[in-house]
């Protein structure tokens, strides 16, 4: 009974709901880019490694200048020139998808590490007092679900990322050009849509926002930089774009329920359960494993996913 | 007849040699001296008795877990999961191998215990093989999630239920030095390094000359083709990545008895970083894995020295190691244009 009545308090509530969004707001970035990326017919792999570029480069100027926007920023520059990289290595050049995604992870991982230990050495410097959350008004003092409106600002944007990528995708030419690429790219290139360039360009949006979420994970979320710092979000982002079948709008779902599995370990600290700690940080992996196993059955691949498209 | 046999071996040669390169341009931008580094990296991990000696230790886990990977690479599956293949499999065998070690003859507790490690292994794997083989669910990611699973099980077990010395750093009995693999004679390397060169040589001809192997080769040329031809591909998708994931285990098993004594916590050797790269520069070829194998462990082990040394962190040789994947796929790229170019 006393369980029931803490689970049920407020505070549990409150840490759940607010940390869960938050914990969310990466893996939704990084997915819905991802989505326009597969959509495309291309495969990226490299995510993960995006990911934790983007959130050295967005921690290491927002340490200096301490100023979130200009960190976000350098998290997205650095982001997308590794993703033009791996799109000039993929599209052009026409490398298995695969082996350069991996590639790109492992340098990813072991570039950001490399740079770490050359600028701080053994230190771990926290970037503080440069975040701020913005409440929305009247909404923010509602008992138990208030802390879902009082969000950092990206959290706000990558939410309204959702239906708007959506309708990008499904309801524009641009993303009606993105979808044939991905499914035909021959008819689409008889039509006059130039293969390489529309994949390109997703290919980077995808860098934009992977490494937007890599950078509010380092500054935003957590305030300060580990060695694989993203513990799996990029292909858990990659899972995610999977189960919702390339519809960007359902990303939510996915997204959200790890942001859960995150956040859990907080909430019951506050409620003074004594789970282990490593099966908690184990949840969102499992989830994931398991809906894997529940749901993705039959899903539909774009016709010419993960190959390359050679021009006659 | 030479040159035929040493012409495929160019592409993985000028891979190496550019990405070291662009690693020592990436060393000179962030203000260090490449010239020592290298200097220091080749001294000290292939001058010395100790590096060469400690490469050769180093290269078993890699020759054992590439023979896993050049078989369901073969076939085009992509079992990124080692880490935690080798987790699970080296746990099990640091709780259960002690035991053994005190109630059995000490051969037979060997054999037992890479029994154990393999099985470990495999077990870690038959989710994400179910999902490939039967629904077609990537198996990077399902591989990848058991990966992060394994780390936090594997923690939380020798940190809790199998910690043998509580209040201590934890880690499982330690097995005493003369009850470990035992050297080759005349050498400081045990054992494992002959079973290691066993079993990619078996893997190399496994998969070339036998028609099991066979079926793992059409599987990753065409998948319509070799359910054309009956195979069932259900089963040589399940069967590979549980050989693939066993052997990983089998690393596992390797590394507690051969080299650490014991699993200790915090400890995640991620080979998986190393044998991936590895095995696509040999181009899935048993006997080309093994010259790499020596290479990318006097890497690590090189590279360990010389951040000691030199002061160049050990996360350079991962940077490196990437790079030669990523140079390796271009220089694949210009040879098949080339082919190409000389056939029109």
């Amino acid at each position: 009974m006393e369980i029931l009545r803490t689970i049920f308090s407020e505070p549990f509530f409150v840490t759940l709901l607010g940390g869960s969004l938050t914990a969310s707001t990466p893996i939704i970035l990084a997915a819905v880019g991802e989505n326009f990326v597969e959509s495309g017919g291309v495969l990226n792999l490299g995510l993960e490694g995006m990911m934790i570029i983007g959130a050295f480069a967005a921690f290491v100027v927002a340490l200096i200048t301490k100023n979130v926007y200009w960190g976000l920023l350098s998290g997205m520059f650095a982001s997308v020139s590794i993703a033009v990289a791996f799109g000039y290595l993929v599209i052009y050049l026409k490398v298995n998808q695969i082996v350069a995604g991996l590639g790109i992870y492992l340098f990813g991982m072991g570039i950001a590490s490399l740079l770490f230990r050359i600028i701080f050495g053994r230190e771990f410097p926290v970037v503080q007092g440069i975040t701020a959350k913005t409440p929305i008004p009247y909404l923010s003092e509602i008992p138990y679900i208030r802390s879902i409106f009082n969000q950092h600002i990206i959290t706000y944007i990558s939410l309204f990322l959702l239906p708007v990528s959506w309708w990008i995708l499904y309801k524009t030419s641009y993303g009606l050009n993105v979808r044939a690429v991905g499914e035909k790219p021959i008819a689409a290139d008889a039509h006059g849509v130039n293969v390489y360039r529309t994949r390109f360009i997703t290919v980077m949006l995808g860098g934009l926002l992977a490494g937007l979420g890599g950078a509010f994970l380092s500054i935003c979320d957590l305030s300060f930089f580990v060695d694989n710092i993203t513990q799996g979000r990029g292909f858990i982002a990659i899972a995610i774009v999977m189960l919702a079948k390339w519809n960007p709008s359902r990303i939510f779902y996915g997204a959200f329920l790890f942001g859960i599995c995150q956040s859990l370990t907080f909430g019951l600290q506050i409620v003074g359960l004594d789970v282990p700690r490593e099966f908690i940080l184990m949840l969102p992996y499992v989830a994931v494993i398991a809906i894997l196993t529940i749901l993705a059955r039959n899903t539909h691949l774009p016709g010419a996913f993960c190959m390359p498209y050679e021009r006659e | 007849m030479i040159v035929k046999k040493i012409i495929p071996a160019i592409g993985p040669i000028f891979a190496i040699l550019a990405a070291l390169i662009t690693g020592g341009i990436i060393l000179l931008v962030i203000g260090l001296d490449p010239i020592r580094a290298y200097s220091e990296l080749f001294k000290l991990g292939m001058g010395t008795y100790l590096g060469i000696t400690e490469s050769l230790k180093r290269m078993v886990p890699l020759l054992i877990i590439s023979a896993g990977l050049i078989i369901v690479f073969k076939a085009g599956i992509w079992n990124i999961g080692i880490n935690g293949q080798f987790l699970i499999g080296a746990i099990l065998v640091g709780w259960l191998a002690p035991l053994l070690i005190n109630r059995t003859p000490l051969y037979l507790s060997f054999l037992i215990s890479g029994l154990i490690g393999f099985l470990g292994g495999a077990i870690w794997v038959i989710i994400p093989a179910m999902l490939k083989a039967k629904y077609e669910i990537n198996e990077i990611i399902a591989t990848m999630m058991m990966d992060f699973v394994a780390f936090n099980f594997t923690s939380y077990l020798v940190k809790g239920p199998l910690n043998a010395y509580p209040g201590r750093f934890p880690q499982t009995t330690i097995i005493h030095l003369s009850k470990r693999l035992p050297h080759i004679p005349f050498t400081d390397i045990h054992i494992g390094l002959v079973v290691g060169l066993l079993l990619i040589i078996a893997a190399h001809f496994f998969v070339r000359r036998t028609t099991w192997g066979y079926e793992f080769r059409l599987l990753g040329e065409n998948k319509r083709t070799a359910l054309h031809a009956g195979i069932n591909v259900q089963k040589v998708i399940f069967v590979g990545m549980l050989i693939s994931g066993g052997l990983a285990g089998l690393a596992g098993a390797n590394d507690v008895l051969g080299i650490k004594g014991a699993f200790q916590a915090e400890w995640n050797p991620g080979y998986c970083f190393a044998a991936v790269p590895l095995v696509f520069l040999a181009r899935f070829n048993g006997i080309a894995v093994i010259p790499l194998a020596y290479f990318f462990s006097f890497l690590m082990v090189g590279g360990e020295f010389m951040s000691r040394a030199a002061s160049v962190p050990v996360y350079f040789v991962h940077v490196i190691e990437a790079l030669m994947l990523l140079f390796f796929s271009v220089i694949e790229y210009i040879q098949k244009k080339e082919k190409l170019f000389w056939k029109s």
